[in-house]
């Protein structure tokens, strides 16, 4: 069975290796994921965790690997138009997964750490977590990103440490030929800390960027730490962005994802360990997609200990040709009893040929435990939409109101208000 | 009739000249499959050339497969050459009246309650059942004759109706399906065959039993039911089979053909050895089930109680090709000890205004592992279909495992697919409310569980059903306390 994606992009990252230097705190961790790549290339829609996705029209001879490129045309105004209006937030710019600290904010928050990625391996923090968390012998793209990424962050909040303002990230892709990026990023945040972290994207070129973004999370003991991303793009926009998260005892972590249409691909793998008892994770996502846009979302959530809640809500909207893949797994280990899982995908399809494919799993080897699944693909209710035209209201006005209304059960969990704004206004944009 | 004893006495004649070795009441072809040994199961049968040469492509395609690693479990180490793929019974009785059989199977029959008549077909007491791989006779076949159903033995099939099965044959399960419905094409040995004619309404439940009764031997058996315009029938399939230490491979292939207007309601209650505590011996099940709803408003119905087998594999699936075509899944599967259930359906809507619904049961005991694989897949064309699917989990004890992989594929944007699981375990409460009744424990798990699988259990016909709830409180004898 032929499992691997032949193209020249593939010698092209063997090749980018072979010339790197090999030395350095990451050099071992480099040349494990290194081999592994080299073993498992990238991933043909015969291995179970691509079934529904093709990379193949994605990994195209012409990319070139770039890194750290900054764009002259980058002004203040591009950043400002991405601004998230009415959110007090630190501002973070980086272009390519390079820090542009001239377009950022200071951050003068007490314990609070941010830093270039490779600036920061030195530091016991970066090394006591980086790597710990990501299986690069299953993941066949954390294997290309940890043996090439040269770009991203590290962020760190000490102990006790509460940073109030929320940090939005801005992630700009640009360069002059279609590239293949790999930024990765590492989240600390300790015992009782507590952080919230925002992040959007923006495309100012016009080539094709495949941006393959692996982030590694790690929330200690009782501390708290809230992501959002906010996926928005045009079409030269491709991204694979994988999340690992490490949760220990009693704390709570959140992830909130919106996927807007215009990007051509979207991929997002989330898998979150519960490694400690009483720990809570939500994870909220909402995709509404438009012409023949890929969205595709997997999840893993693992129960490790006794006592632990998760809870997951995932809505789809397909408009026109787009296809939307969800695959959620919930894994609950044999010691991991009074466990509370709860996994849902409801899909709407619009669109005359959009598609969707739902595969939410569960895996329970405890007996004391809550689980529960539900997956529904159907459409909008035309009693209801029969009932708002009969009050006036016109047939678009009428269906964005029932799209709203739908993913409702998802916006409505965002706590901060300006974020919640903007996320209804971008789904009111997007279903033009 | 005739036709059997004729090849059972062809067989006996023959015996010298094709070396077999004879057991006291068995004729076993040699371990080992080649070319060779699907010209003699074919030239054994008499069947017609067209017959063999569909064998021997099937063996082809056969040889150029591999087993699949998809599966949720460990795949025992299988070697198709060191299977005896023939093994006809020399004489119809086994024993001469029921004080002959093993007291222990007996008692198990009483538990069940199963009809004196049954317990002696089951036990091999002279009555005509599905022996081993010939099947020697079939019940009620001059009364189904007057309404022209053909009830008869596949290998009966083959020479008196050969235009019926050479139209069919294969048809809703290829050979090249996958590697075990290739073998079973290659190899079948016999099985059941089926025609309701137009317009009639099959008045009795059909039903065969199947033993596996010699050791070594994999069965593969072949079914094939064909439901003209407008007729109805209810086709029940039970298992026994005796205790094995060996493992014994079974790997069927069943199709159903519902035309316009039809209707097949297909049963099944599998409780074959499932192996000792530790998970030796027992029966691997893998078996390919398929039917396809070809004319417009006809209906398919699968409902299985699956208690046995150490390895049980299958996916009951139906084709709904006709529109406003319907088909049913309803299971209940329970492991214990080391039994492995790897089980589930696929419901293909390719007509319009096509309907589904899927009722899994799941239930897991002491090491078992029970997974529900299940995919639901709307076709662009398949507007306004509907599914709705519910599957459901019960673990008893803390090492045993549940798991749900449910597909999901929707191309049509006025279909409407629904699905939901729950894993859960008997509650305390339950249990203390039934134990302070008076009830003890083991019988209060039982009542607890039969109420769980009721949905499914109240699709079985009347004596079936009774049968199965029997089943379902022994199987889990043993798992509490």
């Amino acid at each position: 069975m032929n499992t691997q994606i032949t193209s020249s992009l593939y010698d092209q990252c063997i090749a980018t290796y072979n010339t790197e230097q090999k030395e350095g705190t990451l050099a071992a961790i480099r040349k494990q994921a290194f081999t592994s790549f080299q073993k498992n290339g990238f991933p043909s829609t015969k291995v179970e965790d691509w079934k529904y996705t093709n990379l193949k029209p994605f990994i195209q001879d012409n990319l070139q690997l770039v890194y750290g490129e900054t764009s002259t045309a980058l002004t203040k105004e591009i950043i400002e138009s991405a601004l998230i209006p009415g959110l007090d937030a630190y501002i973070v710019v980086l272009v390519n997964g390079q820090l542009q600290k001239t377009l950022s904010h200071q951050i003068n928050e007490k314990g609070f750490t941010l830093l270039p990625i490779l600036e920061a391996t030195e530091l016991p923090a970066f090394q006591q977590h980086f790597g710990k968390y990501t299986d690069v012998t299953k993941h066949h793209l954390t294997a290309v990103n940890t043996a090439l990424f040269k770009d991203g962050l590290f962020v760190h909040l000490t102990k006790s440490q509460v940073v109030e303002k929320p940090i939005h990230i801005i992630h700009v892709s640009t360069a002059k030929t279609d590239f293949f990026t790999q930024p990765r990023y590492l989240y600390v945040v300790e015992e009782n800390a507590r952080l919230k972290v925002v992040e959007t994207y923006i495309t100012t070129t016009q080539v094709k960027a495949v941006v393959n973004q692996l982030t590694e999370v790690f929330v200690g003991k009782s501390a708290n730490f809230q992501q959002y991303n906010i996926q928005t793009g045009d079409a030269n926009a491709h991204f694979i962005q994988h999340t690992e998260v490490f949760q220990e005892t009693t704390s709570v972590y959140n992830n909130y994802k919106f996927s807007m249409p215009g990007i051509s691909f979207l991929r997002n793998n989330l898998h979150i360990a519960l490694d400690g008892e009483h720990i809570e994770s939500h994870m909220y996502g909402l995709y509404l997609s438009g012409g023949a846009q890929l969205v595709d979302n997997h999840t893993i959530v693992d129960h490790r200990k006794p006592n632990c809640q998760s809870n997951e809500h995932y809505k789809g909207v397909m408009q026109d040709a787009s296809t939307g893949v969800f695959n959620g797994k919930i894994f609950v280990q044999e010691d991991a009893q009074k466990t509370n899982a709860f996994q849902q995908n409801n899909n709407l399809i619009l669109g005359d040929k959009a598609s969707v494919n739902s595969k939410p799993q569960l895996e329970i080897f405890a007996d004391d435990v809550k689980c529960s699944h539900g997956s529904t693909i159907g459409q909008f209710n035309n009693e209801a939409l029969f009932y708002l035209k009969t009050r006036g209201i016109g047939d678009e006005k009428a269906k964005t109101l029932l799209v709203q209304a739908f993913a409702f059960d998802v916006t409505d969990k965002i706590p901060d208000e300006s974020i919640q704004d903007f996320v209804n206004g971008l789904i009111e944009e997007g279903l033009k | 009739m005739s036709t059997d004893l004729e090849i059972l006495n062809q067989v006996e004649a023959e015996e010298y000249k094709y070396g077999f070795t004879t057991d006291i009441d068995m004729e076993i072809l040699p371990k080992g499959l080649s070319e060779d040994t699907i010209r003699f199961i074919s030239s054994k049968k008499n069947e017609p050339e067209w017959l063999l040469e569909w064998r021997l492509k099937a063996f082809r395609q056969f040889e150029k497969m591999e087993l699949p690693s998809w599966q949720n479990f460990e795949m025992p180490e299988f070697d198709f050459q060191d299977i005896s793929y023939y093994a006809a019974p020399k004489k119809k009785t086994q024993y001469k009246s029921l004080d002959e059989v093993d007291p222990e199977l007996l008692a198990t029959f009483e538990k069940l309650g199963i009809p004196l008549t049954e317990q002696k077909m089951l036990a091999g007491v002279a009555v005509d059942a599905v022996f081993d791989s010939v099947s020697v006779a079939t019940t009620f076949k001059e009364n189904l004759k007057e309404l022209g159903i053909i009830f008869c033995s596949f290998g009966e099939a083959v020479q008196e109706h050969p235009e019926l099965v050479k139209q069919y044959l294969g048809t809703v399960v290829p050979s090249t399906d996958n590697i075990f419905a290739a073998l079973n094409a290659a190899v079948f040995s016999d099985g059941s065959f089926v025609y309701i004619p137009k317009g009639v309404r099959c008045p009795m439940e059909l039903s065969t039993y199947f033993r596996i009764n010699a050791q070594n031997t994999g069965q593969f058996e072949r079914t094939l039911i064909i439901a003209d315009e407008s007729s109805y029938v209810s086709y029940l399939e039970g298992c026994t089979a005796p205790m094995r230490d060996e493992n014994q491979m079974h790997a069927a292939v069943v199709e159903l053909i519902a035309m316009q207007d039809a209707e097949i309601k297909y049963s099944t209650v599998q409780n074959w050895y499932p192996g000792d505590k530790d998970g030796k011996g027992g029966i691997y099940n893998f078996v390919t089930k398929r039917g396809i709803c070809k004319g417009d408003r006809s209906k398919i119905s699968w409902t299985q109680v699956e208690t046995g087998s150490s390895i049980t594999w299958k996916y009951p699936s139906v084709i709904l090709k006709g529109d406003r075509s319907e088909g049913e899944f309803y299971s209940v599967a329970v492991t214990k000890n080391k039994q492995i259930a790897d089980t589930g359906t696929k419901i293909y809507h390719i007509g319009k205004d096509t309907r589904s619904r899927i009722i899994s049961k799941g239930i897991s005991a002491g090491n078992g592992q029970n997974s529900y694989r299940g995919l639901v897949q709307v076709g662009p064309n398949a507007a306004h279909a509907r599914n709705f699917t519910q599957c459901d989990s019960l673990l008893i004890g803390d090492r045993c495992g549940a798991h749900t992989f449910p597909y999901i594929e929707s191309k049509n944007n006025t279909a409407m697919v629904e699905h939901e699981a729950t894993t859960s375990k008997i509650g305390e409460d339950q249990i203390f409310y039934l134990n302070q009744r008076g009830i003890d424990t083991e019988k209060a798990v039982a009542l607890i569980v039969n109420g769980y699988c009721k949905e499914v259990l109240n699709q079985l016909p009347m004596e079936f059903a009774v049968e199965a709830q029997k089943l379902l409180a022994i199987s889990l004898e043993g798992s509490v306390g």
